[in-house]
């Protein structure tokens, strides 16, 4: 029989709380975390609308003088990979082989540190130049930096997957566990895209919701007047382990991964492949996976960022997997906005929190679906309805389709 | 000149957001001191072989390490005016 894999921590920085309680909480009652850019802050006067996580003080998540030149992004990575961990109640060496410990923590990287240095250079030459520039900007230095603070020394990596990176990242602890490549993977994204030329770069795809005057209306994914993503920053981290290293040590488990799918639509860098093929491939890849058919799946967390062509593909994939019965969905993007690769994290830990509570999360601001949907959204109130699975869809630019499918902790 | 030395380096520590509250010219760059990890160190020396046209060697950045404040401006010192040595 094949390896169990459980989920015994979750540690999240996000812009509407720090644990899957809180964030839960916050997307049922539709407390959103979008607002105007604060005076002063990078991305004020670029963007209208952000999802901004708590300031951390890099002191406080890593100590010694590399504090002060550290990038946001990894000292999220640091704070979400502390949180998972005290939440599994791992000491890693004293209840963990060290070597048996992976890390596949992803996101983009430390692009603002890359921009300022690249600046640096335009007005001061090669002198300008931080050697900093490398710890602060290589996608790898998430994983690197959770590795040295916590002494974890098995297989680690990061994952290139746009904003599938975090869920992939999932997925691949998923397969290292299950192969018996080490009893616990730290696993999970960090992401800090509010610096101007990246903020600029969707603006000028015209992938930025635009003219709300009120900010936490702008993420309305499958809404009609829908407009464009919000970007959001922050960071999720899980802790997976073998179902069996979890159970020798007695830990609390939240729930079990059951399976996933990942692939690629092949179709367009930045654009979804319209009928959503690559997409419902993947929803089939991980209901495979998991053992289990479309209607075992009880809730359905949707990728959904609100931009008019991901939505409406999306929609196209549920509708050729799930038919017109398909399971309840909603997108919490409306009230996160969008993380890119740690929305997935994000909403993988939603989903638990659905499963453990029997109660749906709505899609905020979706005031008008389009009927021809003919979708289960799950609109203005969460939804109580014991459910036995829930599936969670990501997908990144480069067409990368990730789905994972989550159960309760049973065996 | 080494005045005008110390001045600058304290001056870029506080860019690079070291606390320099108290340090002197016995004060080390390393752990016992101003605590400056390596890739500080090497920015360090690329600062100051811009402002004051020297150049250091590898070995000679990874050396600073073990260099007090003052030992650090005389030798930077030494550098702009080979002449004086003489």
């Amino acid at each position: 029989m094949r390896e169990g894999v459980t989920v015994t921590g979750i540690g999240l920085v996000s812009p509407v709380g720090s644990s899957a309680a809180e964030v839960f909480d916050a997307v049922c009652e539709g407390r959103s975390g979008l607002r105007r850019p604060p005076e002063g802050h990078p991305v004020d006067g670029v963007v209208d609308v952000a999802a901004f996580s708590p300031d951390i003080d890099p002191a406080s998540v890593l100590p010694g003088p590399e504090s002060r030149v550290v990038d946001r992004s990894i000292v999220m990575a640091l704070r979400a990979a502390e949180g998972a961990l005290a939440d599994a109640g791992v000491e890693v060496g004293r209840d963990v082989d060290p070597y048996r410990v992976a890390v596949i923590v992803s996101g983009v990287g430390g692009l603002s540190t890359l921009a300022s240095q690249v600046l640096a250079r335009a007005e001061r030459g090669r002198f300008g130049v931080s050697p900093y520039l490398l710890p602060g900007t290589l996608p790898n230095m998430g994983a690197a930096r959770i590795a040295i603070r916590f002494g974890i020394r098995g297989y680690t990596s990061s994952i290139g997957t746009a904003c599938a990176s975090g869920a992939q990242s999932l997925g691949e602890a998923l397969r290292v566990l299950r192969a018996d490549e080490a009893d616990m993977v730290v696993c999970g994204s960090s992401e800090a895209p509010l610096f101007p030329a990246f903020a600029d770069a969707f603006g000028n795809a015209r992938a930025l919701a635009h003219g709300w005057s009120d900010p936490t209306a702008a993420s309305r994914p499958f809404d009609r007047r829908r407009n464009g993503l919000v970007l959001g920053e922050g960071a999720g981290v899980f802790v997976l382990e073998r179902t069996a290293h979890a159970a020798a040590r007695a830990a609390r488990r939240h729930a079990d991964l059951l399976g996933w799918g990942a692939n690629n639509d092949a179709y367009h860098p930045t654009t979804p492949r319209p009928d959503g093929s690559g997409a419902a491939h993947c929803m089939r890849a991980a209901l495979r996976d998991a053992g289990l058919h479309a209607d075992d799946i009880g809730y359905l967390n949707a990728h959904g960022t609100s931009t008019k062509a991901g939505d409406a593909a999306e929609i196209a994939a549920l509708r050729d997997v799930y038919g017109t019965a398909t399971p309840p969905v909603s997108s919490t993007k409306g009230v996160t906005g969008h993380l890119l690769g740690v929305s997935g994290v994000i909403e993988a830990a939603i989903g638990i929190e659905a499963l453990r509570r029997g109660l749906l999360p709505p899609t905020h601001n979706l005031d008008d679906p389009d009927p021809a949907d003919e979708v289960d959204h799950i609109r203005k109130q969460p939804r109580t309805v014991p459910v036995r699975t829930v599936m969670s869809n990501s997908f990144g630019f480069g067409g990368h389709n990730v789905s994972l499918v989550f159960g309760p902790a049973a065996g | 000149m080494t005045d005008e030395i110390r001045e600058f380096l304290f001056a870029a520590l506080t860019e690079m957001k070291y606390d320099i509250e108290g340090a002197d010219d016995d004060t080390v760059f390393g752990p016992a001191g101003l605590d400056v990890d390596s890739l500080g160190l090497a920015e360090l020396a690329v600062r100051v072989e811009d402002r004051f046209g020297v150049a250091f060697d590898d070995d000679e950045a990874e050396a600073l390490a073990m260099m007090t404040v003052g030992e650090f401006c005389r030798a930077v010192s030494r550098r702009i005016q080979p002449a004086s040595a003489h």
